[in-house]
């Protein structure tokens, strides 16, 4: 090892392969390094979703890298830039879509900026009080990718996924109705008014509603939906009947639907079915009137009062109601006369009857023959008439009354008419205004003066009588008072001498009565004596019996004294009933 | 060349890491053991520049997602906020505490950044066998040594962060990725500046006969 030649020229063998060409194990570190880092690159890039511009109104509440793009509460997306759009009118934010939700941002995707909310049928978003405002999204149903969306100032209600469908209402008005109106089946929320829009042609509202899950299939094609908003009061005879879908409905306005039983189906509407939207639950499940016979009355009377909609009545059953009410000029004379159009639904009236007779009428409303057959024979033989009557005397409503009137003229139905006349009768209403006016002029017609005039001199002559029967009193007080003294005095003299025979006669009675009580005396005074005798014999001093029993009592009282002294001994040694008496020790 | 000084290597002795002990190597190639301490000796760390080079590459990789990545998640009130190194800086700066994001700045991109070039200029000039300024380049490479340890003060500040703030439902502070890196960077940088023998920077120098040796 030492003696190493010192040859420069010559290189020494090595033993080991030089250290140069071996690659230390140290490269494993940067290696490493390299793969991790490469690794978590590529899984950034793998991971790296759809950058995605939405166009706000305004950025309310949105800050780059702090709002989250949330759908069903996930976050899919954060937003990384919040600016201007090229021409400062609106806001535009660039998120970062997270990869798993790349697939969602199709063409009809929603986005709205979902803040605390406070509505009248409830409060939403109250997380984000603490969370901070994000932006809300709903998928959409294009196949069409897109980057570029145009944010929507109000959130839409339903979220996607929701079971239920959507339906339309034609409406007149929106009334008090709003996004987010309940609507009611039996009272229960089963959904909401989603949108609502003016009409194309301007004519009403078109409210799209949404019913959520289960209830949807309640939705059958003769549904009736009706507004609900606020209370429903009517007043009939049975009482008064308040009808109210909830609290919130009576505040924020609601809606309600219903199938009536005569339109029940067992298929449930398809979506977006297109409804009416009915003012009231009343008309809404009106029964749609399929045999209507049309009439015409003519009345030449005042039809103040009767308007277009009042119903027409048989026997006071609603049967139909009132379609016009105008003027006609009648061929014949020339005279202005009222002219009612009423049109009757047999229908209603079919389902009064009893269930027998049910199906006759049913028949006998679906054959026009049978029907005026009927009408004609009611008409002709029973007086069938039409009466003008008031509804309610304060408001002075009238309506039309079918009824029997026998002692009416004769009359006929004239079926070959387009629209047949009916024979009316006039109101009993202007006859009781014509009794009440005569009553009036009757009352106008009394000779009140006169009346008057007699009134006075019978007055006049009761004073006069009045005062003779004053003067009749003065006399009497005058010439009869010293008369009655004197009879008076004489009486009491009168008086004086029965007062005298009586007291004498009295006396002599009592002497009597006297002498009978000394009578009586006697006997009495030998009863005394007896007695005295029976009282010394058995009781006195030293009777015989006396003697005894005071020997007796003697006797008892010893052998209580006797009874004493042993009960005392008793008590003191109770051992003596068994042992017998032990000597007292002295 | 008026004065080539001596050098342990010029001298054919080699000096023990360990003890200092000047002694006679045993063979060229292989040094042998000191005599005193028993420590190998060597002439040089044995492959220093790869070793270096290595853990440099390594950590300049590291450094990338050090400063992509988030250090720090702090979760207030549900809502969670992600930052890295630099916007940490930003946020330091724009807040208005500009002396904070300074100290952030220097300590956790300047240093780590400095510490990398300089290394790599270090091991360049090494192996360009440049003589240029080896005094300077001394210097620097005991800069860096020292320096090495202060950089950790990222890391540090994260972890007591991280333990400290744990206010569950309020408020909770959790540490990102890029910390993970950030540490690796540092802890690279501080053995490859370890692993590099600052004797070659004057190898170089004429007359040294260590010149083909080092790699």
């Amino acid at each position: 090892m030492a003696d190493t030649p010192d040859l420069p020229n010559v290189p020494q063998a090595t033993v080991v392969p030089g250290k140069r060409a071996r690659i230390s194990v140290i490269w494993i570190i940067p290696i490493l390094a390299a793969v991790v880092a490469i690794g978590i690159a590529v899984q950034r890039v793998m991971n790296e979703g759809p950058t995605i511009t939405i166009v706000f109104r305004a950025a309310e509440g949105m800050e780059a890298g702090k709002t989250f793009v949330k759908y069903k509460d996930v976050n899919i997306g954060q937003v990384t830039a919040v600016k201007l759009s090229p021409d400062h009118a609106r806001v535009e934010v660039t998120a970062k879509m997270a990869k798993s939700a790349a697939d969602l941002m199709v063409e009809d995707a929603k986005f709205w900026v979902v803040e605390p909310r406070v509505t009248l049928s409830g409060v939403s978003g109250l997380g984000t009080l603490l969370s901070g405002n994000y932006i809300g999204f709903e998928v959409g149903k294009s196949d069409k990718k897109e980057r570029k969306f145009t944010g929507l100032e109000t959130p839409p209600i339903i979220t996607g996924g929701q079971p239920g469908r959507q339906f339309v209402l034609h409406a007149e008005n929106l009334g008090s109705l709003g996004i987010g109106s309940p609507i009611y089946y039996r009272r229960l929320q089963a959904g909401q008014v989603v949108a609502y829009d003016l009409a194309p042609d301007g004519k009403g509202i078109d409210l799209k509603i949404f019913i959520n899950g289960p209830y949807d299939r309640f939705v059958q094609a003769g549904t009736r939906f009706w507004n609900a908003s606020g209370v429903d009061v009517s007043v009939g005879a049975g009482g008064v009947d308040v009808r109210m879908q909830s609290l919130v409905s009576l505040i924020a306005g609601g809606l309600a639907f219903e199938t009536p039983s005569f339109a029940t189906g067992p298929e449930p509407a398809a979506a977006d079915t297109a409804f009416t939207l009915y003012s009231d639950q009343a008309t809404a499940m009106k029964q749609p009137e399929a045999i209507s016979t049309r009439f015409v009355l003519y009345f030449d009377e005042s039809l103040r009062g009767l308007s277009a909609g009042a119903p027409v009545t048989l026997l006071g059953l609603t049967a139909g109601e009132v379609t016009r009410v105008g003027l006609d000029i009648d061929p014949a004379t020339s005279k202005v006369r009222g002219r009612v159009d009423v049109v009757a639904y047999p229908e209603r009236l079919v389902t009064r009857l009893s269930g027998e007779q049910r199906a006759t009428g049913e028949s006998l409303a679906r054959s026009a023959q049978q029907r005026h057959a009927l009408f004609q024979q009611l008409v002709e033989r029973r007086g069938l008439r039409a009466q003008l009557r008031s509804g309610s005397l304060i408001t002075g409503q009238l309506y039309v009354a079918f009824d029997y009137f026998p002692d009416a003229a004769k009359a006929k139905i004239d079926w070959n008419q387009d629209v047949p006349t009916l024979p009316v009768v006039p109101s009993t209403l202007p006859d009781i205004e014509a009794k009440l006016t005569s009553i009036i002029g009757k009352l106008d017609g009394l000779p009140y003066e006169a009346i008057g005039a007699d009134l006075t001199t019978a007055l006049g002559s009761l004073n006069g009588t009045l005062r003779d029967a004053g003067t009749t009193l003065n006399h009497v007080d005058s010439n009869v008072t010293p008369e009655l003294r004197s009879t008076l005095e004489d009486l009491r003299r009168v008086l004086g001498t029965a007062d005298g025979l009586l007291k004498d006669g009295v006396n002599t009675t009592l002497t009597g009565v006297n002498a009978t009580l000394e009578d009586l005396r006697r006997p009495l005074a030998t009863a005394d004596l007896v007695l005295k005798n029976t009282d010394a014999t058995l009781l006195g001093q030293n009777s015989a019996i006396q003697q005894d029993l005071r020997d007796a009592l003697q006797e008892i009282t010893q052998a209580a004294r006797a009874l004493r002294v042993l009960m005392d001994y008793l008590d003191r040694h109770p051992d003596a009933l068994l042992r017998g008496k032990t000597e007292v020790k002295p | 060349m008026t004065t080539i000084p001596l050098s342990a290597a010029r001298a054919g002795l080699v000096s023990c890491e360990t003890c200092e002990l000047l002694s006679r190597p045993a063979d060229a190639a292989e040094p042998g053991y000191c005599p005193r301490c028993g420590a190998g000796l060597e002439w040089r760390h044995p492959g220093s520049l790869q070793y270096t080079w290595a853990l440099v590459i390594a950590a300049a990789i590291c450094y990338i997602p050090a400063n992509v990545l988030p250090v720090l998640t702090t979760t207030a009130l549900g809502s969670s906020d992600s930052d890295t190194i630099m916007g940490g800086v930003v946020l330091l700066y724009t807040t208005g505490s500009w002396p904070l994001a300074l100290v952030v700045l220097v300590a956790s991109v300047m240093v780590p950044l400095g510490k990398l070039i300089a290394l790599t200029y270090l091991l360049v000039s090494v192996q360009r066998g440049s003589i240029r300024d080896s005094r300077d380049r001394t210097r620097l490479y005991r800069m860096v040594d020292f320096i090495g340890r202060w950089s950790m003060l990222d890391v540090f500040v994260d972890t007591f962060t991280v333990a400290l703030v744990q206010l569950q439902p309020l408020m909770s502070v959790e540490p990102g990725p890029g910390v993970l890196f950030f540490a690796a960077v540092v802890v690279l940088t501080m053995i490859a500046a370890e692993s590099f023998d600052p004797r070659l920077i004057w190898d170089s120098a004429p007359g040294e006969p260590l010149r083909r040796h080092a790699t």
